[in-house]
């Protein structure tokens, strides 16, 4: 991390207005879709898993309750909002996400529909 | 800019603009593995800030120090790490936090897959700001977010090499 980037840190956290993208990986399968993303120090009460039309919004705040009296000798992670918004295509099954939360870890399933899953036909002789 | 910062970037303003649906996921996808691949990822510079980061592949993983009279407070963002996977040490007047995030996943049947997220090992060490009792150091993991807090000493004592248990 240069100065450079320690500067836009720090008017990012003046600001209060831009949060953290959190890291994901996500990947498929035949029966649906499965994301994880990094979410350090939010725990389950201050996480929103949003569904708005096609639209999936995660947002987490992060509560790491270190006394307030104690001084920063150093400090990188100042921004205390999580943020991500993804779009779901029509072949995802919004109304059967699962979530979890462990670690700092939030995985989501997102089954496919079953019209979207793949099927073998019989081919008969 | 150095690589990382133009790393970290590009990670937010490809993200947010992403609104096209998976189609689009999967056009990006193909430039994340590659930024992310390890080969691909250039050196990060040496740093003078006290504060290094020794793995190229953690970028995004934070860290904090704060203390009061009578302790030192560190506070690292590791997030989906099994506590048995950390070492921690304090040698001289540096806590030395090594840990590795292993990938549960073996192998992907799917169509596609995007990797933002660092896998493997990573190591940082943090100057501390006082001498501390490191066997006196407590360790914990919750959230992802690993604190350890470390009694300080008179500086007078002479600095020791402990391990410390994460718990």
């Amino acid at each position: 991390m240069d100065m450079t980037q320690k500067g836009l840190d720090r008017e990012a956290t003046q600001a209060q207005a831009t949060p953290l993208v959190p890291a994901v990986d996500i990947w498929e399968d035949a029966q649906g879709i499965t994301l994880e993303a990094d979410m350090p120090g939010v725990a389950k009460d201050n996480l929103s898993i949003g569904i708005d039309g096609d639209t999936l919004t995660l947002e987490g705040t992060v509560a790491l309750g270190e006394p307030a009296k104690m001084q920063d000798v150093y400090a990188e992670v100042r921004v205390a909002q999580y943020r991500r918004s993804f779009t779901l295509s029509r072949d995802l099954d919004r109304d059967r996400i699962e979530a979890h939360l462990a670690n700092g870890v939030l995985t989501l399933r997102i089954p496919k529909t079953e019209a979207a899953k793949p099927r073998r036909i019989e081919v008969k002789a | 800019m150095n690589a990382i910062a133009a790393w970290k970037q590009g990670l937010s303003e490809g993200w947010k603009s992403l609104a096209e649906g998976w189609d689009h996921v999967r056009q990006r996808a193909g430039a994340a593995m590659t930024r992310y691949s390890r080969d691909r990822i250039p050196e990060v510079p040496p740093l003078d800030d006290g504060f290094p980061l020794s793995s190229p592949h953690w970028g995004l993983l934070a860290g904090e120090v704060f203390e009061d009279r009578g302790r030192i407070v560190v506070r690292l963002e590791a997030p989906g790490i099994d506590v048995e996977d950390f070492d921690l040490q304090v040698e001289g007047g540096t806590l030395r936090v090594r840990g590795e995030k292993r990938s549960v996943r073996e192998s992907g049947e799917g169509a596609w897959r995007m990797t933002e997220r660092a896998y493997g090992t990573f190591e940082r060490s943090i100057r501390l700001p006082a001498p501390v009792r490191a066997e006196k150091a407590t360790a914990s993991y919750r959230q992802g977010v690993l604190r350890i807090e470390l009694p300080k000493v008179n500086a007078a004592e002479p600095p020791r090499r402990v391990k410390v248990k994460v718990g």
